[in-house]
């Protein structure tokens, strides 16, 4: 086990005051909160900034943290000390996503007690969240996943344990990033006869190379030619499920123009659509006849494309 | 090594073909029915339905309510700043797909 200085995680000095590591967990917080940043590696550092912050503005945990002395460095391997006494931080304030680091210092007492908390005569079992990433054709054709989740159950004497599961899931057809799935009775046991907690799966979807994808609607970027646009021509276009579709380009389509091919976005009961958008790509004059060919074009024209500028 | 059958378990979109009640809503989230009155009336949630009992909640509700106990929670927002943060996050996440297709481009070199 490695050793964390939540001083450093936080960037503030031994010395500092409450409110000035309030403010610097505030401001990391915001920068690295996962509904908030999509940077990668932003969830990772929160929860260390979480971690560090739980320990820190709690008096009695950061003076327990400190006793264990400035001298370590973060990454040193490091064991808590022998006579280190965990059992007084038991607040079950802690979400479960400490590091070994943390568990070792504060969790311990706590895991122990949690299991002999007076429970109801008969309970519904906890939800679950889970995420899970699929791809874009996922979402057109539905997948079949095996997910591993870690989930919790009672053993013969009632106690609380985590357990290892994997569920065998079918993703349906239609779904979207950001929609939930509900497993119902596939999470945490009910107690004493009452019915097993619901299982919700997040689905995202990774981010497409050639599509990009909003809501049920998906989008394409076409190149096209100067010409093709000016003259109209038919191109093949290709589709997440890799079917080609023939599209008609109409002369004088201009970049941006979005072509809306109806129903042919992520499907479902009201399916989304697939949208075209042209994009128009100049070719670079490089050999003297391309140069001639583009001064055969200025002269062929009186096209003014800043007549609505002034000046 | 013995032949397995799988049973691939069925799920229901969440957004498509549940209605979920305030208790359900409630349990999903880990969040007290209170808080879930007091999303409604600041408009962070929209469900169907006249009174608390009669509500059900679709659409995104499920996420929006997820994200909107987790700022609370971690940032400790009140709730209007919970409400702008999701009208301002989504906000965000449409501007983030669209530079995402600027940058996917294909006439940059």
């Amino acid at each position: 086990m490695k050793f964390k200085d939540y001083y450093e995680t936080l960037g503030v000095a031994r010395t500092a005051s409450p409110d000035e590591i309030k403010q610097a967990y505030r401001k990391l917080a915001r920068k690295y909160h996962p509904d908030v940043s999509k940077e990668a590696g932003a969830e990772e550092r929160f929860k260390e900034v979480g971690e560090a912050f739980a320990v820190l503005k709690d008096p009695e945990k950061r003076a327990a943290y400190d006793q264990m002395g400035s001298n370590w460095k973060s990454g040193q391997d490091f064991s808590p000390p022998p006579d280190w006494n965990s059992g007084g931080f038991t607040d079950g304030d802690f979400g479960g996503d400490q590091s070994d680091f943390f568990e070792s210092l504060f969790c311990r007492g706590a895991r122990a007690q949690a299991g002999r908390q007076s429970q109801p005569r008969s309970a519904k079992g906890q939800d679950q969240h889970a995420k899970i990433m699929i791809d874009l054709i996922d979402a057109y054709q539905g997948a079949k996943r095996t997910i591993g989740l870690s989930m919790p159950a009672y053993d013969d004497q009632g106690q609380l344990f985590m357990q290892e599961r994997k569920l065998d899931v079918s993703i349906p057809q239609g779904i979207r990033a950001g929609q939930n799935l509900r497993l119902a009775g596939q999470a945490g046991p009910g107690f004493g006869g009452g019915p097993a907690g619901d299982l919700y799966l997040e689905i995202g979807i990774h981010p497409d190379p050639i599509y990009r994808i909003e809501g049920k609607d998906v989008f394409l970027d076409l190149p096209l030619s100067p010409w093709e646009a000016a003259l109209g021509t038919t191109v093949n276009v290709p589709t997440p499920t890799g079917a080609l579709l023939e599209l008609t380009i109409p002369p004088g389509t201009p970049a941006g123009r979005k072509m809306r091919l109806k129903g042919k976005g992520i499907p479902s009961k009201e399916a989304g659509d697939l949208y075209v958008v042209p994009n128009i790509v100049l070719p670079s004059a490089e050999t003297e006849a391309q140069k001639e060919a583009y001064r055969t074009l200025q002269g062929a024209f009186d096209f003014k494309p800043r007549s609505h500028l002034k000046g | 090594m013995s032949n397995t059958h799988i049973t691939w378990i069925e799920g229901s979109i969440v957004e498509h073909e549940v209605h979920m009640t305030m208790v359900e809503l409630a349990e999903a989230t880990c969040t007290p029915q209170d808080m879930i009155m007091a999303w409604v009336s600041e408009g962070v949630l929209s469900p169907a339905g006249g009174s608390p009992q009669d509500w059900r909640f679709s659409g995104n509700s499920l996420q929006r309510a997820k994200t909107a106990a987790r700022l609370m929670h971690d940032l400790e927002l009140n709730l209007p700043g919970v409400a702008l943060a999701l009208d301002l996050l989504e906000e965000l996440d449409q501007l983030r797909s669209q530079l995402h297709l600027a940058n996917a481009a294909p006439n940059k070199e």
